[in-house]
């Protein structure tokens, strides 16, 4: 057995430290617990403020101390973090609160190379979650927990080296004497091994049976069974902000965390997030009717857990989004997640990393502009050039190389071209794919086709029976070309086109109207020769 | 007087000679260009890393440093306005492009694409992305359904800038907002040296009196019935007075095109003489 214990000495203010904005991560802070500092950072230690002062006193030593209430449950929601994200080495992982993390990976050595590559590979995971961790490894789990307590890189490889050490341990690192401590030290104990040495019977009989036991499992003389962390099947992270958060930016540092607790809970299942949803609980107010919550989903094209992408394609979206009010509570769901082995590393670039950066660029063009801003070009056979393409939204998931959508050619009757012809709406252009003339495309279209086509036609002032474009008459060069379709449906086009060219040499595309009935009439331009 | 505007690309061999002692100096001083490839002399052209994407013109690669559309760095064509023949100058680059396999991105693209006339020219149509910057689509939670909002320059770059600071994508075609300000661009150049592949950026003819970061710039001009003036307005190496004149892939059918050329004929000569008489007697002068 070889035990891997986990200690957060500053859980609690690194927990309080996620819900704060960036900008008063430096800030002097302290958090209270009935009235009394429990911790304190960095910048209010260095200003004086001690654990165990009255709150008053902390605030006549930094006026502008930021105070956070202790708040167990999220620290144990921390805590469960750092244990998802050892459970990617080792299935035994347990909890030792209020914050220890234990980890059995006498099992699991030969796969990840040794204690040392590990230990490495374990430092990495745990760095994005921003926690400060002592380390100590021992034979047994109590052993273990006791000495990272201690202090951090304590190593015993056998019993006999962690019997030695245990001999040197301080006394409040028990959780059995934390309510006889005062009477423990009055008996002038200071270290664990001098408890040891005491009277077995003596010692149960003035401080319980309890203090025994965990003298012994950490000793190793009595079997210290243990229950291991379970996985939930769904990712649910919750961050409470200090302060209302207005803006994407003040919101960012509490996605991280839970971003990189997401990653943690991924890698531990050896999988890989598709669809996300970041649920922000905004303020109530005042006779304002509103949606409380607003979900901002996200949607990935390939799965991924890489969290920095995820952090850039979150805050694209996030930056986008038109908060009705402040945003007090962040909530990150997963359920849409994807097993599948992880990708294999490049040394030099390959077509198949270019295909994931273009899909990564994708996603991030989307996520800011809109999924329906990044498009692709679809030809339409159809004789009439306004409906011979469409732009659609390019879909995620699929390659940037799309099949021609299947157009099934179809002659309409008499009856159903008129009806449909001159009653029924117009179809929306991007949405459907128009009912394509029955005649086959590649043959039938000339290669002369404008690259530019005008959204709308323009009409052209005719000169001479010459159409005038910007006051000056083009010259016919080509045609007529006549396109008459779309019978079977309300787009009806009766045109002669014509190339023609303008005065400075330019080619442009117009067309005479044969409809004098339904109001067009005269030339019109409708293309450019790009 | 035709003379002086001949040593223009090509120094003439008798100015070497003319500068006193030729054969003792290049002994003593090591050629410039032998000592780093980004140096090179006033009339060479400059040697970028890495051979360019070929135009497809044989006369235009000639005037190209690198021997077509540079990698890495920004091409800026001036233009009057759409549809002179830019698709067309530039298609065989893109199709280069997209046979190796890479993706071809579009950024506002200023009017509707006909799929039809890009397949024409020999463009997988459904390869090709178009990125439409413009306009941002807002989630708003109140009222559902997008909402369009009109962004600026510097938000509308970003797009484009992203694409190229990826590298993972083969070319780049973006037409610019206008009166863009010269530090946009500059942004832009340094993001495309990311960029393995050719960047394309068209912009209003306007914009050539501003100042651009960009190491090529050309202006397209139309020249008649499936002609291109290209001018060549910045490149590493001796500038380039007269315009190259492409020929283009017709779009006209041959019984009209013979039509036009020999209507412009008669009508263009005399104006294309006129033309040229000036810039000669501006030489001269000099």
């Amino acid at each position: 057995m070889l035990w891997i214990g986990l200690h957060l000495p500053w859980l609690s203010l690194e927990s309080f430290a996620a819900t704060l904005p960036p900008s008063a991560l430096d800030q002097p802070a302290a958090l209270v617990d009935a009235h009394r500092v429990s911790a304190a950072n960095q910048a209010a230690r260095e200003a004086g403020v001690l654990p165990g002062m009255k709150r008053g006193t902390a605030l006549a030593l930094v006026p502008h101390l930021l105070f956070g209430e202790a708040d167990p449950a999220r620290d144990a929601g921390s805590l469960q973090a750092v244990a998802y994200a050892a459970l990617a080495f080792t299935p035994m992982v347990c909890l030792s609160p209020p914050a220890g993390v234990l980890l059995e990976v006498g099992t699991t050595l030969r796969y990840f190379g040794g204690i040392d590559a590990l230990m490495q590979r374990l430092d990495n995971t745990l760095a994005p979650l921003g926690h400060r961790v002592h380390r100590a490894r021992a034979p047994t789990a109590q052993g273990a927990a006791w000495l990272s307590q201690w202090r951090d890189e304590v190593v015993c490889a056998d019993l006999t080296a962690l019997h030695h050490t245990l001999d040197r341990v301080p006394m409040d690192v028990l959780d059995s004497t934390q309510i006889h401590l005062d009477t423990l030290v009055g008996m002038g104990l200071r270290h664990v091994g001098e408890l040891r040495r005491l009277p077995r019977d003596g010692l149960a009989r003035r401080f319980g049976e309890a203090l025994l036991a965990e003298l012994d499992s950490a000793w190793g003389t009595r079997p210290d069974p243990r229950e291991p962390v379970v996985l939930p099947p769904v990712f649910e992270g919750h961050v409470e902000l200090f302060t209302r958060a207005d803006t994407a930016d003040q919101l960012r540092h509490g996605t991280e965390v839970l971003l990189a607790r997401l990653v943690a809970w991924l890698s531990a299942r050896h999988a890989f997030v598709r669809r996300f949803h970041l649920l922000l609980r905004h303020e109530r107010r005042r006779r304002v009717e509103g949606a409380a919550v607003t979900v901002v989903d996200v949607a990935l094209a390939e799965p991924s857990r890489d969290a920095a992408h995820l952090q850039s394609l979150l805050h694209e979206r996030l930056a986008a989004l038109d908060m009705p009010a402040p945003a007090l509570e962040l909530s990150l769901h997963a359920h849409d997640i994807v097993h599948q082995p992880p990708p294999n590393t490049d040394l030099f670039p390959t077509p198949r990393s270019e295909h994931a950066g273009l899909v990564r660029l994708i996603e991030r063009l989307q996520a800011r502009l809109g999924a329906d801003q990044v498009q692709r070009l679809v030809r339409v056979a159809d004789h009439r050039p306004e409906c011979g393409g469409l732009v659609m939204p390019y879909e995620p998931g699929s390659p940037p190389r799309p099949p021609e959508p299947a157009v099934v050619p179809r002659r309409p009757t008499r009856r159903q071209a008129r009806t449909s012809g001159r009653h029924a709406p117009l179809p929306a252009k991007a949405a459907v794919v128009p009912r394509a003339c029955p005649v086959e495309p590649e043959r039938s279209v000339p290669p002369s086709r404008p690259v530019w086509l005008m959204a709308e036609p323009v009409p052209l002032p005719e000169l001479q029976s010459r159409p005038v474009l910007e006051g000056r008459p083009l010259q016919l060069l080509s045609g007529p070309e006549r396109i008459e379709a779309g019978w079977w449906d309300a787009g009806l086009a009766e045109r002669d086109y014509f190339i023609a060219e303008t005065t400075e040499g330019a080619l442009v595309w117009v067309y005479r109207a044969r409809l004098p009935l339904s109001g067009e009439e005269g030339w019109f331009l409708h293309g450019r020769y790009g | 007087m035709p003379v002086a505007i001949v040593p223009v690309a090509e120094p003439p061999p008798s100015a070497a000679a003319a500068g006193g002692n030729p054969g003792r100096l290049r002994s003593e001083r090591p050629n410039p260009e032998t000592l780093h490839p980004a140096l090179w002399r006033g009339h060479q052209l400059g040697r970028p890393v890495g051979h360019g994407v070929s135009t497809g013109f044989h006369e235009l690669d000639e005037q190209l440093p690198g021997g077509g559309w540079p990698r890495r760095a920004l091409s800026e064509l001036l233009l009057p306005h759409l549809g002179i023949g830019e698709i067309r100058l530039l298609a065989p680059a893109l199709v280069a492009v997209q046979q190796a396999g890479r993706l071809v991105m579009l950024f506002d693209p200023p009017a509707v694409l006909c799929g039809w006339a890009l397949a024409g020219m020999g463009l997988a149509v459904e390869q090709l992305l178009l990125i439409q910057s413009a306009s941002h689509v807002s989630v708003d939670p109140v009222r559902p359904g997008p909402s369009r909002r009109p962004v600026g320059a510097p938000a509308r770059l970003w797009a484009l800038e992203q694409a190229l600071k990826s590298g993972h994508v083969g070319a780049v075609l973006a037409w610019l907002p206008p009166c863009l300000s010269p530090d946009r661009l500059r942004r832009l150049q340094l993001a495309a040296q990311a960029h393995d592949g050719p960047a394309f950026v068209l912009r209003e003819a306007a914009a050539q009196a501003a100042p651009s970061a960009s190491p090529l710039r050309l202006g397209l001009r139309a020249a008649g019935v499936d002609q291109l003036a290209v001018n060549v307005f910045k490149r590493r190496g001796p500038p380039l007075l007269q315009p190259v004149h492409l020929r283009l892939p017709p779009m006209l059918p041959s019984m009209a095109a013979r039509r036009a050329a020999a209507a412009a004929k008669v009508e263009v000569m005399a104006p294309a003489v006129s033309v040229r008489l000036p810039s000669a007697t501006f030489v001269n002068l000099a």
